[in-house]
């Protein structure tokens, strides 16, 4: 049976990074999530795999903290998953991402189609589909809108700043979708239940036997402040308030 | 040729991207897939302009032969425009290298043979640096860089194309609201708005001062009130308004990704703890259905 493979990343969720006085990033009390645009990955596997007679299945690359996802993602209405569980994923970059994905892709049997998200929520470096294309030798699709799929055709509208393009290829190939590609629905109690049932293969860097050194070194991280005026007018009645504004935008000279 | 090899479907970016290899003091080589764009490139002050001849009008389709050619030249960076199909293409390359790739960056330097490259994480909550050494990747958004002035030769060469992928066609976007990018006054929807009839009061806001409407991901993606082009975000829209006015705007790290460069922020919304105040010049703290109307009105005088 052909296999779809959605990649997904559990990231730390961005709403609950602290930035010290200092600058410093305080990811300790960060809840993680899978990266948002990675669920319309998963619905878009879910679907080409209910139009192809196929089985979706996740891929995901992560530490220990990562074994979280699982959970989540098998509720998304995918079949299986494979987990790359390596603490090697901290210091990843998209190099190491990519041959991390790919040597477990390679390890999966009758690949068809392996569907991306343009970028995850955390680094949204837009790098995995091409990278992961290159390094299997597919053909790659990104920024997809749209697609179809009819016997071993895959044929995708990808949205580019000046025009929609549509393209063809014949499978396997590599894609990347859009958020926009489809509604990426919240799984019911029934679908969270049986989640837990489903299958998952756990690999280690040493299954793969592959070098998951990173080929960029991170030189320094801190938080980023917007330098605002930060005058927010909080007491005192509407009308007072709103002709403070008015006032304020005329002088800014912005209207 | 060693040096900085280019490339942009977008002439002014790639002019741009010019500028900042020049700014290193290396060698600047352009690519270009488009007899047009070599010819209206020519005084972009690039060492040289490789116009790439093949099978294929899909620039991505020559990331292999481009990625061969980048090391029998001794390239020791290529730097991408920071579009859709440049973003694909530089990472292609960076695939086929397995080389290092800082994507979207806002910032690169050469010192002691490194490069080091700035960019943002988190939607903009987080500046990270990172070392690149060898040849490596890099995309740059539009709007980093000063093009130069300089007379360049070029110079054909034909390379082989990865045909896997064809265009079937090409049709323009059918924009369904205004132009949010070139805007001066933007009036923001969020998903503190209760019904879309109360889209009104945003509209007639914008009216006012002559402002095009926008919202956040939610109103477009699962409300549907406006097409998917009028969200702003890290995922959609990137502007630069002289002002920008949010209503029920939470204000999300992504979403304030894509205002960051606004001159003036202004947030209304009735949560004094919303993080979009965090990232305003002018806000209030208050009901939008009382507050915008009334702004309406004093902003008409």
């Amino acid at each position: 049976m052909p296999k779809i493979i959605a990649c997904y990343k559990w990231v730390a969720d961005e709403a609950d990074i602290r930035i010290d006085a200092d600058l410093s990033v305080d990811l300790s009390k960060a809840k993680g999530k899978i990266s948002e645009y990675d669920r319309n990955a998963i619905e878009a596997a879910v679907q080409a795999a209910a139009a192809m007679g196929g089985q979706a299945v996740g891929l995901t690359f992560g530490t220990t903290k990562a074994r979280q996802s699982l959970k989540d993602a098998l509720s998304r209405g995918l079949e299986e998953a494979i987990y790359i569980n390596t603490e090697e994923a901290n210091e990843a970059d998209g190099a190491a991402t990519a041959r991390a994905l790919a040597a477990a892709i390679r390890k999966t049997e009758d690949v068809s189609l392996v569907i991306c998200a343009e970028g995850a929520s955390d680094t949204y470096q837009r790098q995995t589909a091409p990278r992961l294309g290159a390094l299997l030798d597919l053909p790659v699709i990104t920024s997809v809108t749209k697609m179809e799929i009819s016997g071993n055709t895959l044929t995708a509208v990808r949205k580019l700043e000046d025009c929609l393009q549509t393209v063809k290829a014949q499978l396997p190939a590599v894609v990347a979708v859009l958020p926009e590609i489809n509604g990426a629905p919240i799984p019911g109690l029934k679908a969270v239940l049986a989640a837990g049932k489903k299958p998952v293969t756990e690999f280690s860097s040493t299954d793969l036997g592959v070098d998951l050194k990173p080929k960029s070194q991170v030189t320094e991280c801190k938080g980023y402040i917007m330098n605002r005026k930060n005058i927010i007018l909080s007491e005192g009645d509407t009308a007072d308030k709103v002709k403070a504004l008015a006032a304020a935008l005329r002088k800014e000279g912005v209207l | 040729m060693a040096g900085i090899y280019i490339y942009s479907e977008s002439k002014d970016l790639a002019a741009e991207l010019v500028g900042f290899a020049r700014g290193t003091g290396k060698p600047a080589i352009l690519l270009t897939l488009d007899e047009k764009t070599a010819e209206e490139l020519k005084n972009s002050g690039a060492d040289k302009i490789i116009l790439i001849t093949g099978s294929s009008e899909l620039i991505e389709n020559y990331a292999r032969t481009i990625a061969d050619l980048l090391v029998k030249e001794g390239a020791e960076l290529l730097a991408v425009g920071a579009t859709a199909r440049g973003r694909d293409l530089a990472a292609r390359i960076a695939g086929y290298l397995d080389c290092a790739m800082a994507s979207d960056v806002t910032a690169a330097r050469f010192a002691d043979g490194k490069l080091t490259t700035t960019r943002m994480l988190y939607g903009g909550a987080v500046q990270q640096s990172e070392a690149l050494a060898g040849l490596s990747v890099i995309t740059i958004p539009a709007g980093k860089f000063e093009p130069v002035n300089g007379e360049t030769p070029v110079e054909t060469i034909e390379l082989a194309a990865d045909n896997r992928v064809s265009l079937v066609e090409t049709a323009p976007i059918v924009k369904q609201g205004a132009d949010l990018v070139a805007a001066e006054k933007v009036v923001c929807v969020g998903m503190g708005m209760d019904k879309a009839e109360d889209m009104k009061i945003a509209q007639d806001l914008a009216d006012a001062i002559g402002a095009v409407i926008a919202c956040t991901r939610g109103i477009a993606e699962e409300r549907h009130w406006l097409p998917v082009e009028q969200y702003i975000g890290i995922s959609g829209a990137v502007i630069k308004p002289k002002l920008y006015i949010s209503m029920g705007v939470s204000g999300q790290v992504q979403h304030v990704f894509g205002i960051r460069d606004a001159q003036i922020i202004v947030a209304v919304d009735t949560n004094e703890k919303a993080p979009v105040f965090k990232a305003a010049d002018y806000g209030i703290v208050g009901d939008m259905y009382e507050v915008i109307p009334a702004l309406t009105e004093a902003l008409k005088k």
